[in-house]
């Protein structure tokens, strides 16, 4: 029973000491050293000899007919090597790829187009200046079309029908149902009381630091292709590229290298990466290609974008009886969402969140509108977010109707610790979790009672204050092999650890940091796991030549999946350096003890040897017949996803005269299981509460009536700096997950999942009193001002 | 997106609607603006020339007098006009309306609905009033050179605005909203 030994209570029961740095010690990120030096190495770094540069001309018109491009003024320009259009793709079969989900993108359009700043054309040329002033002279003719902006209106017979590639003449992608609808409808009919809520979770975009880029390098000498790619997912990537491109897949090296940021932004493949790939193999010259922010902003995977209606049904006691959701996704002009292919919208049925409900009925319906398509998981597991925000605004609305306290409604309604594994209504079996006592710390840590008397003096005096709590549940770590895949992929994923004779270590991964901290995480794996300092080993990823098949990092699955298989193969060296040690110290290997970095001899703790001294032996002195080496490679395929919860909580104070929310206290406790290293934690925490931060007061990608987009710069996609960003107030609790090798379960997009809804809740309990229930994010001042006016609170 | 301008000129009313009649003299007003033909006495051919920041867009187009009262002194226009390269349209339409003022004045208002698609339009509404802002207050000090010296003698600014000075004006504007 070792996986059950190893923690308990959340104690790691193997402490290793400082200088080894194994599970549970912050120690500092390795990473870190060359990043605070400007040494990183990102994809616009890669410097190849003989590199042209590609630049893509986009369309300016939401929808229009392609009347005629004339690319000959864009050839003159001195400089220019080739300028690419969708009709020259075609002839190699190109102009249209593959999504990640069963539907097909325009790499150049051919036809129409179908989004503002859609592919147009490709222009390559010696330097990036010329490039781009090129693509200004290829003059394309457009025939303005009706443009469908609503996805309300996709499927009115009046709509236009924008995917006319497609069979089935409809805006319609795909409709999905989970549950049981007739419980359902009957417990809500009979209800004594009821809640719903309509809620709209805008258009985001994640907006990493580094935007999307490549350089592809076909060599022609040797038939091989190498592509710098920012890439979360390098191997899938490099399977694609060989599907659709038809090079053999040993012939194809992705190199992901540094990486600024991903946040699923840089899990699909864009049509930038096609074009600068089709380059190279046209000229024979590695082609970069980088985009802008705005290109990033505009064409690249969005986020959300659900229109969600909730509806609660609950006892006059306030217990829930059930929950029916109802929601219309706009996917823009291609399906590009990627998720795994049995789930159309993601993991969005863990919306029944934290509660125990007899009864559930979950649809989604997929549409196509005049967008940029996507739409991507945003530092979350597949919808997860959407659905974590709807579950816990209704809850708060049934709170509102029921006129009790938000918290004491979710205590009556958590699922009880003694029914773990639950077996959630919609389908899922939640691992662990104690989501009363995480609320309790929660709650101790803000002073919950007292701000409520605070709230009622100030309410006396018409000062509006609000709380806001958000008791989450994530589904992360996809996924067991028999559910999950990615274009056909099982999601497992992979580590390969080698011991050099002088016991430092490598380990080579399946996944591929964007900033996570892997290159530190990792190793602490392996230095709680065989003892060898986390400083003595060196994590690599990225590079498809030489790490084994992974699925990638996304949907918070590296310590999940990747993190089990570093212990797992780390496992398989200790058993193979348990034998080592055997032939040393000459006794059974049933005679030996381990702690972390020796084997001891049971009863004669001076008779030791060291991991360092095994591995030496193994590449010197190994027994008689044993295969020489000390390393190991584990393919793990998870038993079950993780579901690491949180209680969050927001104290707002909101300025009467202008509708400016202040958020005076955010308190975010969190349970992720057992952790390897609490400052990454923290970190990840503190990133993802400013993303929800943003996401709830700042942050959408909006488009007007003609399609042109109206969040596609940095001068109105806002981000959040110090100055805006309060101060984060973090908490733990600890739920080992029973399934995972070292009790782990993730925790990078907890933040984001969980703090939306707490921000929007803190807003609607200041105005409660108002007679408000809820307020789409994002929460802009003119908006609050707005309900101010209308409930005559200023003039 | 409706924008609604009224100026004043120290010029009869007969003259000022001598001159709004005219769209080629009207165009000539217009920094940036041309027109390039005479399609009927209704319909014109003509261009304009938009610079803002890094982006410039020169709309061609044509132009149209859907209603002329003489009597009311009204008239609307409907403009509309794509990007020689591909990068966006614009269309518009505008009702302008004299009245005449005390001492041989004319009041000029004017109300126009702006649709554009494209590059300027993703700058929002912000810019793009900020940029009619300052094309309009070159119009109408053309207008009044005009008005003054003659439609012959007048040499209007009909260059497009500099990148930086509108960019720099349009900044300005925006920030002095905010602040």
């Amino acid at each position: 029973m070792r996986r059950a030994s190893l923690k308990k209570e959340g104690k790691v029961v193997h402490q290793t000491s400082p200088e080894i740095g194994g599970m549970g010690h912050s120690v500092k990120r390795k990473e870190d050293l060359r990043f605070l030096q400007g040494k990183g190495n990102y994809v616009d770094d890669v410097q190849l000899p003989d590199m042209v540069f590609g630049h893509l001309v986009r369309s300016p018109y939401a929808h229009a007919r392609l009347k005629s491009i004339n690319t000959e003024k864009a050839k003159q320009l001195p400089g220019v090597l080739a300028v690419i259009t969708g009709e020259d793709l075609a002839k190699s079969n190109l102009a249209w790829m593959p999504t990640l989900f069963f539907d097909k993108q325009m790499v150049l359009a051919t036809g129409k187009v179908l989004f503002q700043s859609q592919e147009v054309a490709f222009v390559v040329a010696e330097d990036s200046y010329i490039a781009a002033d090129a693509a200004e002279l290829v003059e394309v003719e457009y025939e303005e079309l009706p443009v469908l902006v609503d996805p309300h209106k996709a499927l009115d017979p009046s709509a236009p029908i924008l995917r006319d590639d497609r069979e089935e003449k409809s805006n319609h992608i795909f409709h999905w149902e989970v549950g049981d609808r007739e419980a359902t409808d009957k417990a809500i009919q009979s209800a004594a009381v009821k809640a719903e809520v309509h809620a709209f979770f805008q258009r985001c975009h994640p907006a990493p630091l580094e935007t999307c880029g490549c350089v592809a390098d076909f060599n022609r000498a040797t038939g091989r292709l190498t592509i710098y790619l920012t890439s979360q997912a390098p191997h899938a990537h490099r399977t694609l590229f060989s599907i659709v491109g038809g090079i053999p897949e040993n012939n194809i090296r992705v190199i992901s290298p540094d990486i600024g940021g991903g946040f699923g932004n840089k899990v699909p493949i864009y049509p930038g990466y096609v074009c600068a790939v089709v380059a190279s193999l046209t000229l024979g010259r590695p082609v970069k290609w980088i985009e802008t922010r705005s290109e990033n902003l505009q064409s690249t995977g969005f986020a959300r974008d659900y229109h969600m209606t909730a509806e609660l049904a609950a006892g006059a006691d306030g217990k829930i009886q059930a929950l029916r959701v109802k929601t219309l996704a706009d996917h823009g002009a291609f399906n590009a969402a990627a998720q795994p292919t049995k789930f159309p919208a993601g993991l969005f049925s863990i919306c029944t969140g934290a509660y125990d409900l007899p009864s559930a009925f979950c649809e989604v319906d997929g549409v196509y509108t005049n967008k940029a398509p996507g739409g991507i998981a945003y530092r979350c597991s597949f919808r997860v977010t959407e659905a974590a925000y709807l579950i816990e605004r209704a809850v708060d609305v049934l709170a509102q109707e029921l006129k009790i306290d938000p918290v004491e409604l979710r205590m009556k309604n958590f699922i009880p610790p003694d029914k773990f594994p639950y077996k959630s209504p919609l389908g899922w079996s939640y691992d662990s979790g104690n989501y009363a006592e995480t609320m309790k710390v929660a709650l101790d840590k803000v002073g919950y009672q007292e701000l409520r008397k605070e709230q009622a003096e100030k309410r006396k005096n018409g000062e509006l204050m609000g709380i806001g709590i958000s008791s989450f549940v994530e589904i992360v770590g996809a996924g067991p092999g028999h559910t999950f895949d990615i274009a056909g992929i099982k999601m497992f994923d992979s580590c390969e650890i080698r011991v050099h004779p002088t016991g430092k270590a490598i380990c080579r991964m399946g996944t591929k940091s964007q900033g996570q901290g892997h290159e530190t995480t990792y190793a602490q794996i392996v230095a709680q796991e065989l003892g060898i300092p986390a400083a003595d080993v060196t994590v690599e990823e990225g590079d498809t030549d030489t790490a084994p098949y992974g699925l990638g990092t996304y949907a918070s699955r590296s310590t999940p999946v990747s993190g089990a298989a570093t212990a797992m193969a780390a496992r398989k060296i200790q058993d193979k350096a348990k034998k080592i040690a055997a032939h040393l110290l000459e006794c059974s290997a049933d005679d030996l003890e381990w702690e972390p970095g020796k084997f001891s001899v049971k009863g004669a703790p001076s008779k030791s040897k060291s991991i360092q001294d095994i591995a030496f032996a193994a590449y010197t002195n190994m027994p008689a017949g044993m295969e020489p080496g000390l390393e190991a490679v584990d393919y793990y395929d998870p038993p079950n996803l993780t579901f690491p919860h949180g209680t969050y909580i927001c104290v707002v104070d909101i300025d009467r005269g202008t509708g400016e929310v202040k958020v005076r206290r955010f308190v975010a406790v969190d349970d992720c299981g057992n952790i390897i290293n609490p400052m990454i934690v923290e970190g990840q925490i503190h990133g993802g509460l400013t993303e929800g931060l943003a996401i709830a007061f700042m942050q959408q990608i909006d488009y007007d009536a003609n399609g042109n987009v109206q969040g596609g710069s940095f001068m109105d996609y806002l981000l959040p700096t110090a100055v805006e960003t309060p101060h984060w107030e973090t908490g733990k609790t600890c739920s080992p997950s029973p399934h995972h090798p070292f009790g782990a379960k993730g925790v990078g997009e907890s933040p984001n999942v969980g703090s939306p809804a707490a921000f929007v809740n803190a807003v609607v309990d200041a105005l409660s009193h108002l007679g408000v229930k809820h307020i789409d994010m994002p929460i802009a001042p003119w908006k609050v001002w707005n309900i101010l006016k209308e409930k005559g609170v200023v003039n | 997106m409706q924008i609604e301008k009224t100026f004043q000129v120290k010029e009869p009313i007969d003259k000022v609607w001598d001159l709004l009649r005219d769209p080629i003299r009207v165009a000539a007003c217009v920094p940036g603006a041309k027109i390039t033909e005479k399609l009927d006495d209704k319909t014109y051919k003509g261009s304009i020339s938009v610079k803002v920041g890094p982006s410039v867009t020169d709309y061609k187009g044509e132009l149209e007098i859907v209603r002329l009262d003489p009597q009311l002194h009204e008239i609307e226009i409907l403009g509309r006009g794509q990007d020689i390269r591909g990068r966006g349209s614009a269309s518009m339409k505008m009702t302008g309306k004299l009245r005449a003022l005390d001492g041989d004045s004319t009041e000029v208002a004017s109300i126009s609905e702006i649709n554009v698609i494209g590059i300027l339009a993703q700058m929002g509404s912000r810019v793009i009033n900020e940029v009619s802002n300052i094309i309009f207050a070159q119009f109408t000090k053309n207008m009044q050179a005009q008005l003054v010296q003659g439609a012959n003698t007048a040499e209007a600014e009909t260059k497009p605005l500099s990148a930086t000075s509108v960019a720099w004006q349009a900044a300005k504007g925006v920030f002095r909203k905010e602040s």
